[in-house]
This record gives structure tokens, C-alpha cells and sequence, in this order.
């Protein structure tokens, strides 16, 4: 039953915990959003639940936890929806050739390093109900996942987003997302079509189907939102209540179909008209209360099921230290020798890199996803929120050390292109030499 | 076809295709892989309630007509909850089909159920891989207590925390 005390209570305590040390991340130069993030684990049984379990089962006992879910679950579904209204596919498309190489080597180098190191961690982490192919497809999808807002957040505080680097990193962690959603959707079908008597087919029959009409029928008419924009420089409250009425029938045909709610709300966002004016007004209408209030409990939802006391002993740790080495050298390596190897000197493109090895919320949300679907363990689910923080913490140091902002200004703000690919991709001889 | 595509066809064959391939060596060479034997789940405890009663702390569990405990899978570790038990989790490890877990309970909860203190409440099962559901046999035993008889058990697997495929 509800207990509408103990809900109010428990959405105090995580809004006034995330602003505090968001505030105090922010003076030591972090992402607030990363220490929203520290601060649902300080919630959880990693801290208040090990140190003070008497407040801990008071404040979050385990029958009320189903309403804080379900509110942070909304958060989720409004945030992709607004992860996907920023992300524009024509991005991509102006940058050529050597944006796509960059982006690409970005996603299949972690993916393939995440995927061997499942060879080792399998037999150590998860338990045979669990299939290898899912296993390291997921451990692949998880790793190779670049936090789009908070590599936006980054950028636009150190005023990167009109950059060489900014632009390249948003377009090529807009591809990241995509894929890394595309690949993780196959991955629920796959485990989810285990369990059910729906032939697969089937299910990726009707999700090809629902995304083609997203694609070339609802985009189509949702023109009509910018035209009502662009007409009267606002939208209606009708208007606006009709834009998230559709991201919640998307999210539930996804979810009825058999992936989850937030692959309809990320797809509803990313068909919106691109228009930079309408994107922000959006943005302005539904970022407001999705960030400051809904997200914070979405954090502290993760906390409450991060229970770092499950990585223990010097085996744990290891493995632990390995999925954060793996991640990195990925992720950072990866786009860093794409986009040198495509024309960017080494610093910037190490600066690339440190971007695009920055997994934030991004990393939660895919997580929380293969902790419900079971396809990873408690303890590893717990190593991979250390990884997520790990990276995302390491972000802002480590760009000021290889990329200082003096070199990145007197950079050309000029993206690569086709020009560029040439002598970039010439280097690629040298590889195959 | 122009120097540029040539160019970047090599490349990204060399860079994306050359992983991918290894991606699908990879996939192929995992399948051989074996997992631990699978736990995870609540498990319905099926033993006789006099004898659990006469352990320290028993009094409780054998007093819940629906005594149960979660097992909370990670590779060969797993925590293990009671039911109706302290909120302490035991933990426990697996070791191909046998499985072993203890537990201090929580001084106050040792108090309320009459356990003593210090008491350590140890579990050894072997699980039946081949029943369906998944079934366990073993006993259940209190340290330090000489005078205390293990009490046999069976645990028959209800459900797995939450159902793979649901949300």
C-alpha cells in the first residue's frame, strides 16, 4: 500500500542529498550530475544502509521502493525522449567520412575488448541461466555507451560546442547512442523471446515495422509542432501535453512489443523536427522538472540497488579494476587513434577521446535495464555504476591535462572533411603496411 | 572510385570489419564457456517445524507458515535472505553443486528470536540441477551450540527476484 509519508519523506531526502554534493561536485569543477550520482549511492546500501541500517530500512524499506521506481521510471522515459530530440542525425551526415570512422571505431572497439573480457568474466560473474551471447552483447552495448547530455554539459561549460572537437564528439556520441540503443533493444528481444512463446521474428518483425512508421509516417506529421511554433513562438499547453501524450503511447507500443519504454521515448524524441529554436523550447518546457526532480530519484533508485560491500575481496576488485581498464582503453583509445588516424592532431584527439569515454547517466540507464532483465549479476551491476563513475568523474581532469581550453581555441573550429579524411584515411595505409 | 573512398574503405575495413569478425570468433568461442549453476530466486523452505523450533533461533522461522529465503546470485557468490529473518544477509558460496552460506544475526534480532549471542546460523545444500523447478537438500545448523541437532531441509525454487524478460 502506499505510504504517501514515506514517498514524500524519501523524495526530500534524495532532492536535498543531489543538490548538496551536486553543488559540491560543481566546485570541484564536476558535472553536477555527477555527484547526483555519487549521491544515490551515499542512499544505498554502499553507505547509509552499512553504516546506519536502522535509518536505511526506515527511510527506503524494500515494499516502498515499487512507487519510488515507478516515479524515477518516468524521469527515464521523459529524459530519452530528450536525448533523442537532441540528437541530429544530419550532424553526422556534415562531418563525412572521417566523423563516421571516428564514431564507428568509437562503438566496435569497446564492444569487441568488452566482449573478450566476458570470456573471462562469464564463468565468474554470471550463472547459466544466462546466455553467453547476451551476456557479452550486453557487457559490449554497456561499454560502449557515450553519456550524449552530460558530454553536451561538458562541452557547452568549457564553451566546446562550437569547436572542432565539440562538434565531432556530439555527432559521433549521437551515433554511439543510437547504436548502443539498437543493440541493446536486440539483446532484451533476444532474452526476452527465451522466456516467451512469440518467435523472435516476430518481435523484430513488429519493431522494424513500429520504427518505419515512426521513421517516414509519425515524423511527417510531427512537422506540425514546429509549424505551430515557428507560426506563434510558442506551443500551447494542448499542444504540449499532446507532444508527451505520443512519447507515452511510443513508449508503450516499444513495450509492447517487447524491448521497453524508454527505446519508444528515445525514438519519439530523436523523428521530432531538428529545428534548433523548437529543439530548445522544448527542451526549456520539459527539462526543468524531468532533471531537478524526476532524475535525482532515478539515482537514488540506482544507489538503492548498488551494494558496493558485493565487491569484495581482491579477486572482485580486480575484476573490477579490469572493467574500468577495458572501458577506458576502449572507449578512449579507441576514438583517440580513429580520430588521429582521420586527421585530428593528438591532443585533440586524446581530448576526443576523454569525451567519449564519458558514460554518466547514460551507463545507469542501460544498466538498470540489464539488472531488471537479469543479465547481469548483482555484484557485477555494482562494478559496472563504479565504472560508470569512474569515467564520467575522470572526464573533466583529464581533458583539462591533454587538451588544455588555450589549445582547443586556437584550434580551427572547422570540422573535419572529406579534405581532411584524405591525408587521415592515407594513414590508415600505414596500419595495413 | 576516388583515392578519398578507397581510402576510407581500407580503413574502416581494417578498423570496424577486422573487429567484427573478431567479435563473431568471440561469440562462437564463449558458447563452450560454463557458468556456475544457477540460484538466484526465492526458494520455498520445506523442513519440519518442531525441529527447526528446537534450534536457536529457529522459533521464528518455524513460526512463518510461508518460510522462505532469497538467494541473490553473482558468479559462485550469492547473499542469502530469510524471510521473516534478520535483515542482515548471509553470504554464501557455490562450488559446482553444493553450496554453503552463514550468518551472524543482528544482535537485536538475536535477542528477540532467543538465539544467544554470537550465534552463527550455517546453511549446506546441494542443489538438484535436473528438477524443475530447481530444488535444494540440505541442513541447517547452529555453531557453537553442541547440544543443537542440524535440521534437514528441502527448498524448492518459487521464483527468480524478478522473472528474466520483466521489468
Amino acid at each position: 500500500m502506499l505510504d504517501l509519508f514515506k514517498l514524500v519523506l524519501q523524495i526530500s531526502v534524495i532532492l536535498a542529498l543531489c543538490r548538496i554534493v551536486g553543488t559540491i561536485f560543481r566546485k570541484i569543477g564536476q558535472p553536477r550530475v555527477v555527484g547526483e550520482m555519487f549521491a544515490g549511492i551515499l542512499l544505498g546500501p554502499s553507505l547509509l544502509g552499512w553504516m546506519a541500517p536502522g535509518i536505511s530500512a526506515y527511510l527506503f524499506p524494500a515494499s516502498s521502493l515499487g512507487f519510488l521506481n515507478a516515479l524515477s521510471q518516468i524521469g527515464v522515459v521523459v529524459f530519452m525522449f530528450l536525448v533523442g530530440l537532441g540528437i541530429n542525425p544530419q550532424e553526422l551526415k556534415e562531418h563525412g567520412h572521417a566523423a563516421v570512422l571516428t564514431s564507428h571505431v568509437s562503438i566496435t572497439a569497446p564492444f569487441v575488448l568488452a566482449a573478450f573480457l566476458a570470456l573471462y568474466l562469464y564463468p565468474r560473474l554470471s550463472d547459466d541461466s544466462v546466455a553467453f551471447t547476451s551476456f557479452a552483447l550486453f557487457m559490449g552495448a554497456a561499454m560502449s555507451i557515450t553519456a550524449f547530455p552530460v558530454l553536451a554539459r561538458i562541452l557547452a561549460e568549457r564553451d566546446l560546442l562550437g569547436s572542432r572537437l565539440g562538434t565531432v564528439a556530439i555527432a559521433c556520441a549521437a551515433v554511439d547512442d543510437v547504436t548502443g540503443w539498437c543493440i541493446l533493444a536486440y539483446i532484451v528481444v533476444l532474452i526476452r523471446t527465451a522466456h516467451s512463446s512469440t518467435s523472435i521474428w516476430v518481435t523484430i518483425g513488429g519493431i522494424v515495422a513500429f520504427a518505419l512508421i515512426m521513421i517516414y509516417g509519425v515524423s511527417h506529421l510531427l512537422r506540425h509542432f514546429e509549424t505551430v511554433y515557428r507560426e506563434r513562438g510558442h506551443l500551447s499547453e494542448n499542444l504540449l501535453a499532446l507532444m508527451l501524450l505520443l512519447v507515452l503511447v511510443s513508449a508503450l507500443c516499444t513495450e509492447w512489443l517487447g524491448i521497453h519504454l524508454l527505446f519508444g521515448s528515445f525514438l519519439m524524441g530523436a523523428i521530432m523536427p531538428k529545428e534548433q529554436r523548437f529543439v530548445r523550447y522544448v527542451l526549456d518546457r520539459f527539462e526543468t522538472i524531468t532533471v531537478t526532480l524526476l532524475l535525482p530519484l532515478f539515482f537514488a533508485f540506482t544507489g538503492l540497488r548498488t551494494d558496493i560491500g558485493l565487491v569484495k575481496g581482491q579477486e572482485m576488485w580486480i575484476y573490477c579494476g579490469l572493467i574500468i581498464l577495458v572501458a577506458t582503453v576502449g572507449k578512449l583509445g579507441g576514438s583517440m587513434v580513429a580520430s588521429w588516424l582521420s586527421g585530428m592532431p593528438v591532443r585533440e584527439a586524446a581530448g576526443l577521446g576523454t569525451l567519449m569515454n564519458t558514460r554518466g547517466l547514460m551507463e545507469l540507464v542501460i544498466l538498470n535495464i540489464g539488472l531488471d532483465i537479469k543479465v547481469i549479476s548483482p555484484a557485477l551491476f555494482s562494478m559496472m555504476v563504479l565504472m560508470a563513475l569512474f569515467t564520467t568523474f575522470m572526464t573533466t581532469p583529464v581533458l583539462a591535462v591533454v587538451c588544455p581550453d588555450r589549445l582547443l581555441r586556437e584550434a580551427p573550429t572547422k570540422v573535419p572533411t572529406q579534405d581532411a579524411a584524405i591525408g587521415a584515411l592515407a594513414s590508415a595505409d600505414k596500419i595495413s603496411a | 572510385m576516388s583515392r578519398t573512398n578507397t581510402n576510407f574503405i581500407i580503413a574502416y575495413a581494417l578498423l570496424v570489419g577486422l573487429p567484427i569478425l573478431g567479435l563473431v570468433g568471440i561469440l562462437k568461442s564463449g558458447r563452450v564457456l560454463a557458468a556456475p549453476i544457477s540460484v538466484d530466486g526465492v526458494w520455498k523452505l520445506q523442513t519440519d517445524p518442531v525441529l527447526l523450533a528446537a534450534l536457536p533461533c529457529g522459533k521464528t522461522l518455524a513460526s512463518s507458515p510461508d518460510a522462505a529465503f532469497t538467494i541473490s546470485q553473482s558468479g559462485r557468490n550469492f547473499t542469502l535472505s530469510l524471510k521473516d529473518g534478520p535483515n542482515s544477509a548471509a553470504s554464501g558460496v557455490l562450488d559446482g553443486t553444493s553450496l554453503k552460506a552463514s550468518l551472524v544475526p543482528s544482535a537485536p534480532w538475536s535477542e528477540e528470536a532467543g538465539c544467544g549471542s554470537g550465534r552463527e546460523i550455517s546453511l549446506v545444500a546441494t542443489v538438484n540441477p535436473k528438477a524443475n523447478p530447481r530444488s535444494l537438500e540440505g541442513t541447517l545448523s547452529v555453531k557453537q551450540c553442541l547440544s543443537c541437532a542440524p535440521v534437514d531441509f528441502r527448498a524448492v525454487r518459487v521464483a527468480t527476484p524478478a522473472k528474466k524478460g520483466s521489468h
